[in-house]
C-alpha cells in the first residue's frame, strides 16, 4: 500500500509540476511580449452579447397574424373579410386561422360535418346551410343544432363545400 | 324551451315569479302577494346608459373582435357610503360577455372540490381480519354449514369483500382551456346578473367591519362579497376589516376560481385586476400548444424569476 501510495505521490508531484513549469514559461513568456505596462495575468470577461443567438432560437408562445393577401394566398388559404359580414350569425376563425369545419367519422361509417364557433342566431345559419347544400346536392340533409354548445351537425362529409361558402360570405 | 330565445327581463316582481321555461306570462288567478315583497331589479343600479357623461376611466388594451363592442360598467369608490361612480370602464367581451356554459362551469366546480380529493375510507379484507387461518369445524359430520375460514365476508367480523381499498385518490386534470373557459363564464355570469363591481382602488377610510358592511346593505351588492386585487399587498383597513368578516373576502388575482366566484354573490375587481385578468385568459385564445412547459422562457412570455 505504502510503496503503490508513494509511487502515486510522485506521479501526481511529477503532473503537477509539469504544467507549473509551462505556466512560468508562458508567464514570462506573456511578460516579455506584453512589455513593461502589463504586470499581472488578463482577467476572464464575461460577454453576454452571443447570448442573442440564443434568443433568436427561443421561439413565441401567441400564434402570428398572417401577412396581407390580396384574394387568396398560393397554399389556397383565403383571408376573413375586412369588416364581418352583415348576417344575423357570426362564425370565429379558429387559432390559427382557419375556417372552423371539421369532418367526424363514428362507428365506422357515421359521417359527420361540424361547425364550431357559431356566435348569434344559430338557427339561421342551420336554414342557409340547408338550402345551401340543398341547391349543391339535391338532398334534404339531417342537421342538429347544439345551443349550449353553440355548433352545427350535418350529415354526411361537406366540409369542402361549407368552407368555399363560409370563405366567400367572407366569414 | 330553448327554441324561444326571449330573455326573461327581471323588471316587476310579477315576471320574476313565473317559471323561466314559459316564455308567455300567464299567472294564477288566485295569487296574494305580500305588499312589502321587494324586487332586487328596481335596487340595484341599472347599467349606464350609452349617453352618459362620466369619463371613460380605462379602455380594453386588447384588441376587441370586429363584431363585437366592448362592455362598459360603473367605476365605483368604497370610501363613502352613498358615493356616485367615478366613471366608466370598458371590458372586454371575449372575457365578460361569453357564452353561459353552465355544463363547463358545473364540470370545473366539480373538478375543483375532487382533484384534491383524497378518501382515506378503508375496511379489511378477510385476508387482513386477524384470525381466520383455521377451519372452524370439520367439513363433513357436523352437521354445520361447511365453511373455511371464521372471518369469511358471510360471517359476523368477517372481512368486507368489496369495501373501499386503503387511500384512493381523485385526481384529475380537466385541460388548461376548460378551465379557463370555466373563469371566462364565470365572469361572464356575475356580468349579466349585474353582480360585478368596479372599484378605483380598495382604501377603506376606517378599520371598521360595520362600515363595509353598511356600504354592502346600502349599495344592494348581496349577502357575501368577494374583493379582488392584483398583488399580494392589500391596505391594512381592508384586511383588518374583512379579517372578522365572514361573508366578505379578499383574494390576490391569481387565486380567482370558479367556485369562490359561486359561493359570493357579488364580484368586487379594481381597474388593474381587470387588466391583469383581460391579459391572462385572452392569451389563452392565441396560444400555441406548449412545446415545453411555460414555466420556461418563451419569447414574448415575460418570466419574473
Amino acid at each position: 500500500m505504502s510503496p503503490c501510495f508513494g509511487v502515486r505521490a510522485a506521479v501526481l508531484r511529477g503532473a503537477l509540476r509539469g504544467p507549473v513549469v509551462l505556466h512560468s514559461r508562458t508567464q514570462s513568456g506573456h511578460a516579455a511580449a506584453a512589455g513593461p505596462g502589463l504586470a499581472s495575468h488578463p482577467a476572464v470577461v464575461e460577454s453576454t452579447e452571443e447570448y442573442a443567438f440564443v434568443e433568436r432560437l427561443i421561439p413565441p408562445s401567441r400564434v402570428p397574424a398572417p401577412p396581407k393577401h390580396a384574394g387568396a394566398a398560393p397554399s389556397g388559404w383565403i383571408p376573413p373579410a375586412e369588416s364581418p359580414p352583415d348576417l344575423p350569425y357570426m362564425i370565429r376563425r379558429s387559432r390559427m386561422h382557419n375556417i372552423p369545419v371539421y369532418t367526424d367519422l363514428t362507428h365506422g361509417n357515421r359521417k359527420m360535418t361540424l361547425v364550431r364557433k357559431v356566435e348569434g342566431d344559430i338557427w339561421a345559419l342551420e336554414k342557409h346551410v340547408k338550402e345551401y347544400l340543398k341547391e349543391v346536392t339535391g338532398k334534404e340533409l339531417p342537421t342538429q343544432v347544439n345551443e349550449v354548445t353553440m355548433t352545427l351537425k350535418v350529415k354526411g362529409h361537406y366540409d369542402l363545400e361549407l368552407k368555399e361558402w363560409l370563405a366567400s360570405r367572407g366569414f | 324551451m330553448f327554441r324561444v330565445s326571449v330573455s326573461v327581463v327581471n323588471r316587476s316582481v310579477t315576471k320574476r315569479l313565473v317559471s323561466s321555461f314559459s316564455g308567455d306570462v300567464t299567472l294564477p288567478p288566485n295569487l296574494l302577494l305580500p305588499s312589502n315583497l321587494v324586487d332586487p331589479a328596481r335596487l340595484k343600479r341599472p347599467p349606464p346608459p350609452a349617453d352618459c357623461p362620466l369619463p371613460l376611466l380605462r379602455k380594453c388594451n386588447s384588441v376587441v373582435p370586429a363584431h363585437l363592442s366592448p362592455l362598459q360598467t360603473w367605476v365605483e369608490t368604497l370610501d363613502r357610503l352613498d358615493a356616485e361612480p367615478l366613471g366608466l370602464t370598458e371590458l372586454h367581451p371575449d372575457v365578460f360577455a361569453v357564452h353561459p356554459r353552465l355544463d363547463i362551469l358545473h364540470s370545473v366546480e366539480k373538478w375543483q372540490r375532487n382533484y384534491k380529493r383524497i378518501s382515506h375510507a378503508n375496511t379489511k379484507v378477510r385476508s387482513e381480519v386477524r384470525g381466520g387461518g383455521r377451519k372452524p369445524w370439520k367439513q363433513k359430520g357436523s352437521g354445520r354449514a361447511r365453511h373455511g375460514s371464521i372471518r369469511s365476508p358471510i360471517w359476523r367480523g368477517g372481512g368486507v369483500s368489496h369495501g373501499p381499498r386503503g387511500p384512493t385518490s381523485y385526481y384529475y386534470m380537466l385541460p388548461m382551456r376548460v378551465r379557463v373557459q370555466g373563469l371566462t363564464v364565470a365572469l361572464s355570469s356575475k356580468m349579466a346578473q349585474e353582480c360585478l363591481h368596479v372599484v378605483d382602488s380598495l382604501n377603506v377610510p376606517t378599520p371598521d367591519p360595520q362600515h363595509l358592511l353598511e356600504l354592502i346593505r346600502h349599495r344592494h351588492w348581496g349577502q357575501s362579497v368577494l374583493i379582488v386585487d392584483v398583488g399580494e399587498e392589500f391596505p391594512e383597513n381592508l384586511l383588518q376589516a374583512t379579517a372578522a368578516l365572514k361573508t366578505v373576502n379578499v383574494i390576490p388575482a391569481i387565486g380567482l376560481n370558479v367556485h369562490s366566484m359561486l359561493k359570493h354573490e357579488a364580484l368586487v375587481l379594481t381597474l388593474d385586476t381587470l387588466t391583469f385578468l383581460e391579459d391572462k385568459l385572452l392569451w389563452h385564445n392565441q396560444r400555441y400548444s406548449p412545446l415545453y412547459p411555460y414555466k420556461l422562457p418563451y419569447s414574448d412570455l415575460l418570466q419574473k424569476s
